[in-house]
């Protein structure tokens, strides 16, 4: 058996892959893990449930949203550019990694346990954060935002607590992410 | 004059006739009753089992029971064309509830849409459908009533707009549009037959819903269980030959009453709510009746199903956001995803509620024998209404056997 095959262009963590021959229908994960060597989006529920396997659509007016891609297709994906969990901390010419807060508020707060559901929740954790750069929340709405945010995200270990309590301390600790009334 | 305006000094007009008819009629509003002592029935443990199990036939929780409140304390809105109607506490607390009423008030209301106090009720209260119960009936339902815990909740008040707010005007509607007899969609006479008619024209009241409404929100009974959209999501036609196009028989009929979902297909919107509450909760026998009376004694042979070919740029879009979960080949994921392939949905004409799930998805439901579908996201931010439609059009060409008619405009208008 053969399957069909498809020309697609991604780009992915500012990597451009032009083109990319795949198979019809293949799932991006399966993309992501078999051709692109990025395993770090974790397959989960398989049925776009559990948000693990999210990573983050940059559309063209730089707004971003996060897209499952267990039960999106690598079609979808085709000129569009997204980032996975590898592209979130910075790595300079040294080789040397920085977390960016949301990783580091995670480590430090004991967010996770077994760390399967952690890719999803951060690169959550992450549009959100530049989506209140471009427009900021009152402090009093901060919780809320960030239990709206985060609620599609299934974790099975540490009850959400600590993941939420990290975010919330982040947002808080960053200039311009809040107004001080509503 | 605009359609709008036309239906308003219509609806005036039929006001200023029923408060003429009123003048007539005024010693019976006025015996209407506020107070008086709260009622003790005694009823034996069978008739209130038997009231419960047609309060549930007659599905009277689905609006009497609010989201998240107590079972029969009312409080659920009913959005219509005239107005928001908040369904009514039937618990038989005294002051809120029905706890003064008799069984002639109780049956006053089902046979006549008149409440206690002598005011007419809206024909959100479907009394329209309920006047063909048995006295019998409406006695057992009143027993199990009257036998809940009262429960103190207030009544939220109805809100309609001038003139639909005076409730005598619904004297007028009432002389044109009550009716003793509902005709019968399907052809038969089987003793199954006559308690399916029953089951679903009266106690169901499944015309209340599926039947199309004119222009002063009455059931157009010459169009009887064709489909009818009173929100976002359509009823769609339940008539023998609405049915048999689309490819039900009274076996899957009858599963999907008391299951709610058989083969491709999963009760969703209102009707979910109708299995969970009402349909799942008869017998077999009743079932059985229900099919027989849907699809008629001799019941017309489902169409085949059939695959198609739709649009490209359809199946693109399938291919990138559907079939992960629904399939390359639409035959979903057994017990947890429906599947597409000759989905009653994808096989009505109208494509309204196709277009509808696309675009908001549907949430996580639970069903009877500890079935569960997941919940499906929605699309509305993911497709343009050119690639929506296109998407539509392929499902309803490879699967629905329909014609691929559905335009952008369709998807802008649902959005």
């Amino acid at each position: 058996m053969s399957l069909p095959m498809r020309k697609v262009t991604l780009t992915v963590n500012g990597k451009r892959h032009d083109p990319l021959d795949v198979p019809e229908g293949m799932m991006m994960i399966d993309v992501l893990h078999e051709m692109l060597g990025l395993t770090g989006s974790r397959l989960g529920c398989g049925i776009g449930i559990c948000h693990a396997c999210v990573v983050i659509w940059d559309k063209d007016d730089k707004t971003s949203e996060e897209v499952q891609t267990c039960i999106t297709g690598v079609e979808f994906f085709d000129g569009k550019r997204i980032r996975t969990i590898e592209g979130i901390a910075e790595t300079n010419d040294r080789g040397e990694v920085t977390l960016s807060p949301v990783q580091q508020a995670f480590l430090d707060k004991f967010s996770f346990q077994c760390g399967y559901c952690t890719p999803g929740f951060v690169n959550a954790a992450t549009v959100l954060l530049e989506r209140l750069k471009r427009s900021p929340v009152a402090k009093a709405e901060v919780e809320a935002t960030v239990a709206a945010a985060l609620e599609a995200h299934i974790c099975r270990c540490t009850g959400y607590v600590r993941y939420y309590q990290a975010v919330r301390d982040v947002i808080l600790a960053t200039p311009g992410l809040t107004r001080d009334s509503a | 004059m605009s359609a709008r305006r036309l239906l308003r000094w219509t609806a005036i007009a039929v006001v200023v006739v029923a408060a003429a008819l009123a003048a007539f009629v005024s010693a019976r509003l006025l015996s209407g009753k506020t107070g008086g002592p709260v009622q003790v029935v005694k009823a034996s443990p069978d008739a209130v089992a038997r009231g419960k199990y047609l309060a549930e036939a007659a599905d009277c929780a689905a609006c009497h029971t609010a989201p998240g409140g107590a079972s029969y304390a009312g409080g659920l809105g009913m959005a219509s064309g005239f107005g928001t109607i908040y369904a009514t506490n039937i618990t038989p607390d005294p002051d809120n509830g029905i706890g003064r009423w008799t069984s002639d008030d109780f049956w006053q209301a089902l046979h006549d849409g008149v409440r206690r106090d002598g005011r007419q009720l809206y024909p959100a209260m479907p009394y329209t459908s309920y006047r063909g119960m048995t006295r019998a009936d409406s006695d057992a339902i009143y027993a199990y009533l009257m036998q809940l815990r009262p429960m103190k909740v207030a009544n939220r008040i109805t809100e309609l707009e001038f003139p639909y707010n005076i409730r005598l005007g619904m004297l007028g509607w009432n002389l044109l549009f009550l009716t003793d007899d509902l005709p019968a969609t399907s052809t038969g006479s089987s003793a199954a037959w006559q308690r399916g008619r029953y089951l679903v024209d009266v106690l169901g009241h499944c015309g209340e819903c599926h039947t199309p409404r004119g222009p002063l929100g009455e059931m157009e009974l010459s169009r009887s269980l064709k489909g009818f959209a009173l929100g976002r999501v359509a009823a769609p036609d339940i008539t023998p030959a609405g049915l048999a196009a689309r490819g039900w028989a009274p076996a899957s009929l009858g599963t999907y009453l008391s299951r709610g979902i058989a083969g491709p297909n999963s009760a969703f919107a209102d009707m979910h709510r109708v299995v969970v509450l009402s349909t799942r909760n008869l017998t077999a026998d009743d079932i059985a009746a229900m099919t027989t009376y849907l699809l008629g004694d001799k019941p017309p042979a489902p169409a085949a199903e059939t695959v198609g070919e739709g649009n490209q740029a359809g199946r693109t879009s399938y291919v990138a956001l559907c079939a992960g979960c629904h399939g390359l080949d639409g035959k979903g994921i057994p017990n947890t995803i429906v599947g597409l392939r000759n989905n009653s949905t994808l096989r009505l004409a109208d494509p309204r509620n196709l277009i509808v799930a696309t675009l908001d998805g549907i949430g996580p439901q639970n069903f009877p024998h500890r079935m569960s579908l997941p919940g499906m996201p929605g699309f509305a931010d993911k497709l343009t209404d050119e690639q929506a439609a296109a998407l539509v059009n392929y499902l309803r060409a490879a699967w629905g056997g329909q014609k691929p008619d559905v335009r952008p405009s369709n998807v802008q208008a649902l959005r």
